[in-house]
């Protein structure tokens, strides 16, 4: 199952929004008429506060900061600092109708307006400021939301009725569509050859078809494309926001704004963009005091620079701040066991992307000020990029993200493996190199490398991949995932270019090695694998009977080993329990988790998981604090409470972030708390995999 | 006596029926790339005009035993997206009437006859579930033969004039 996209995030989104708007209006109609019953007022709030998490994980802020302001007004019902009164249920029913509007991308505030201009009536106002406030401080200019499952066109109109909204799908098919004719247009060329030896370059019509489909592509693929400055506004407010609250000077300057990039990569960069400048307030920029007595001006500055390069796009973040301090990441390393003795300053810098270099044992808000930079990392690395640090003491640091301009098209090495050609996606290869077989060892029984001064496994990838052939003598490619790095033996390479990837048909079961498909110009087939699937798989292999470097097997007898090493891997899977009411959350989570094999099972609340729990064991428990019939603190409780469940660590993910919560949770026998509003795909695995990866 | 228009998909010595508004064509040995590490009763994907079309060995699907190489793809429509299934010789067009007997293999609706034939009819949602458990038979991996480019079967389409 492949992770779910924001598309389909807000497409579940939008179902159960309207569940849940429904019941909403519902509840407070009766709410007006029995006044404020304790029960009623719960379940009121716990519909705002589910639907304030699951916008948030939908990327929509404005309709989460409304919810939470509703959420706010009930909780204030609840506490008896408010009556119900008919004043009140207009402000929730108001609120309720901006809700339904926000979410379906009207434009906002239109339901309010009247009961917005009465005025001395608190709550009404308390809603309507939210509106206000949803619209940028800082932007150039307002934009309109965004309907459900439809993106922009790339830029503001010039005049009003100037913009289509088209579905992204309908992009998605209209590009595919242009890749087919191009594609048939290039085996009409190889037919017209070789089957009449025409040369058809030599022809016109025929080139000028070529310019004008390549032309036509291109611009198909910038309909998709947003530029950067749809998420500076977003960061110049949190620098702003901090800078303040931190009593420091900061100025902020953009070049290369107007930097295009697949909507799909920006999205995917935004909270790591976010996570970097934080930082560099935070722990880049000196105080006023500090720099004025090291003679630097009083001001720091941050910048931003996006431009492209090639089919990649770099972002720049730099600070003229005090720089990194090596001799104290060295210490912190050498105190978890890394020998640092042979690092330069430089290798040193790197390192405080490692995770748990600068985190604690409990896990916490990831989007929070001083995030470990590992999360930054992996969700760069999630969406096919990578980033670099520079630093120099006392001048300053710049962090390096550089992704692709799109996920459609992957740069990639190819390679060929057992007389099969395969792409590996560029980002994941740290080297190739030719076979030298006095530099290779062994170790734990199988063939290792040394790369940078680190042993690296080897394996075959042929064997790897459950096929023949396979040269002993080939080149070896040395691929990475976020942890670790594997060295597969190929029989030749083949060159890089770029790959447009398509995903593998959703009735395929899901093959971790496989991370999508290509048709060639030829109209061949061409292969994506998946670095970190095949690294997994290599290492299972090596630790049952494939191991590398072996006489390639008989077909049957490699098909036997393969499905035998698939029934390990089952056998092994770590089994997760998910726990939340709101259902775009349950299933963004199991996605996540499903794409990083573990096992997944769902419950809708406490009572739910208790039951699925005495269905059957899992590993981990995930679960949402507020959920009808028991919540995620007495599920927490109860689980400890049990003798067979107690030793299950159990991960609370809550939209509550007060430390009381927190606090709350710990006390209960959580292992772990992360806040829905930083949840992501990299955060999520980096605290799954803290507490239960080690033994995977 | 309700008839029923489907494509007769031959399987080593069975016959199976598919209805006709699923089948959208029929492709005359494809060529075959291997998708590895895929479980063996996934045969291969071939390029449909530009579409990358997983082909299922019918035979492993149903919990038979593995036998003829397959000779042609039946391309089915499912909600998934274009999948096909093997077939080990030619299908061609008929009609189904009553069903005579039920049939016991799972993903399959019936049997019926066709002239002196038995043909059992399946059921592709079925057939094609993903958590639907595969019986024995599955180590029936076969190359298919390049017998060809990818060449539809213009009187096994789905729609057009072909009918």
């Amino acid at each position: 199952m492949s992770i779910l996209g924001i598309d389909q995030i807000r497409a579940l989104f939008a179902q159960e929004a309207e569940v849940r708007l429904t019941e909403l209006d519902r509840l407070l109609l009766q709410l007006e008429q029995q006044g404020g019953d304790e029960t009623l007022v719960r379940a009121i709030f716990r519909e705002l506060h589910t639907l304030k998490g699951s916008a948030a994980v939908a990327g929509l802020d404005d309709v989460s900061q409304l919810a939470h302001e509703l959420e706010e007004l009930v909780g204030g019902i609840r506490s008896g600092d408010l009556a119900v009164t008919p004043a009140i249920i207009d402000t929730l029913l108001v609120g309720a109708d901006q809700l339904g509007s926000a979410i379906a991308g009207e434009p906002a505030g239109v339901p309010g307006t009247d009961a917005g201009d009465e005025p001395g009536d608190e709550p009404v106002v308390a809603v309507l400021v939210i509106d206000e406030s949803a619209t940028p401080v800082t932007a150039v200019a307002p934009s309109p939301r965004v309907p459900m499952g439809v993106e922009t066109a790339t830029a503001p109109a010039p005049e009003p009725g100037g913009v289509v909204m088209v579905p992204m799908d309908r992009l998605d098919e209209l590009v595919r569509l242009i890749g087919e004719s191009a594609s048939a247009h290039l085996r009409m060329g190889s037919m017209l050859m070789e089957k009449f030896g025409v040369d058809p370059t030599l022809n016109p019509e025929f080139n000028e078809l070529s310019r004008t489909l390549n032309e036509l592509q291109e611009r198909a693929m910038r309909t998709r494309m947003v530029p950067l400055s749809t998420i500076t506004d977003k960061l110049q407010r949190a620098v702003r926001d901090l800078a303040r609250a931190q009593g420091k000077t900061i100025r902020w300057e953009v070049r290369g704004a107007d930097t295009e990039l697949d909507r799909g990569v920006l999205v995917a960069l935004s909270d790591s963009l976010l996570h970097l400048v934080r930082n560099a307030v935070d722990h880049g920029i000196e105080p006023d005091v500090v720099r004025a007595a090291a003679g630097k001006p009083v001001g720091g500055t941050i910048r931003l620079h996006a431009m492209q390069l090639g089919s990649e796009v770099i972002v720049a973040i730099t600070d003229d701040g005090s720089g990194i301090d090596t001799s104290r990441v060295r210490a912190q390393a050498e105190g978890q066991g890394v020998d640092t003795s042979r690092l330069s300053d430089e290798d040193i810098q790197q390192l405080i992307f490692r995770a748990g270099l600068s985190t604690t044992a409990f896990v916490t808000d990831v989007s929070g000020r001083g995030v470990g930079l590992d999360v930054v990392r992996t969700t760069v690395e999630a969406a096919h990029g990578r980033v670099e640090v520079r630093s120099a003491t006392g001048r300053g640091t710049e962090f390096r993200v550089i992704v692709p301009i799109t996920l459609a098209v992957l740069r990639c090495l190819l390679v060929e493996s057992g007389g099969q050609c395969f792409a590996l996606p560029f980002h994941r290869v740290v080297l190739s190199q030719r076979f030298d077989e006095t530099g290779q060892t062994s170790a734990e029984g199988r063939p290792v490398i040394w790369v940078e001064d680190q042993p690296v496994p080897v394996s075959a990838l042929a064997g790897t991949l459950g096929i023949c052939g396979g040269s002993p003598d080939g080149p070896i490619v040395v691929l990475a995932d976020t942890a670790r790095r594997h060295g597969f033996q190929v029989d030749r390479l083949v060159g890089q270019r770029d790959v447009v990837i398509k995903g593998l048909s959703t009735l395929l079961p899901h093959l971790p090695a496989v991370a999508g498909a290509s048709v060639e110009p030829d109209g061949s087939i061409l292969l994506v694998l998946d670095p970190p699937g095949l690294i997994q798989r290599a290492r299972q292999a090596a630790r049952g009977q494939a191991a590398p470097g072996r006489p390639p097997a008989e077909p049957s007898k490699a098909r036997h080993a393969v499905a035998s090493a698939e029934r390990t891997s089952a056998g092994a899977l770590q089994r997760i329990l998910v726990v939340d009411d709101a259902l775009t959350i349950r299933e963004l989570q199991r996605s996540i988790l499903e794409r990083a094999g573990f096992d997944v099972r769902v419950a809708v609340d406490g009572l739910d998981a208790l039951a699925k729990l005495a269905e059957g064991p899992s590993e981990l428990i995930l679960t949402d604090i507020e959920m009808p019939l028991m919540d995620g603190f007495a599920l927490t409780e109860a689980v400890r409470a049990a003798p067979d469940l107690a030793n299950i660590p159990v991960l609370i993910l809550s939209s509550r972030s007060s430390e009381a919560d927190r606090q709350r949770g710990l006390e209960a026998g959580a292992d772990g708390f992360i806040l829905k509003s930083g949840f992501d795909e990299g955060s999520l695995l980096l605290a799954v995999n803290r507490l239960i990866g080690a033994r995977r | 006596m309700t008839q029923a228009h489907a494509v007769l998909v031959p399987v080593g010595e069975d016959l199976f029926a598919v209805s006709i508004d699923r089948v959208s064509q029929v492709v005359a040995a494809p060529s075959l790339t291997r998708l590895v590490t895929a479980p063996s009763h996934v045969l291969g994907l071939f390029n449909l005009r530009g579409q990358i079309v997983p082909l299922l060995d019918t035979a492993a699907l149903l919990g038979l035993p593995a036998g003829q190489p397959p000779m042609f793809a039946v391309v089915l429509q499912s909600r998934q997206g274009l999948v096909a299934l093997a077939a080990t010789a030619f299908p061609c067009r008929a009609s189904l009437g009553d069903p005579v007997g039920p049939s016991d293999l799972p993903g399959t609706a019936g049997t019926y006859r066709v002239k002196e034939s038995i043909v059992v009819r399946l059921d592709p949602d079925l057939l094609l579930a993903r958590d639907r458990p595969l019986r024995a038979g599955e180590n029936s991996v076969s190359v298919l033969p390049p017998v060809g480019a990818i060449e539809p079967v213009g009187a096994i389409t789905r729609s057009g004039s072909a009918g």
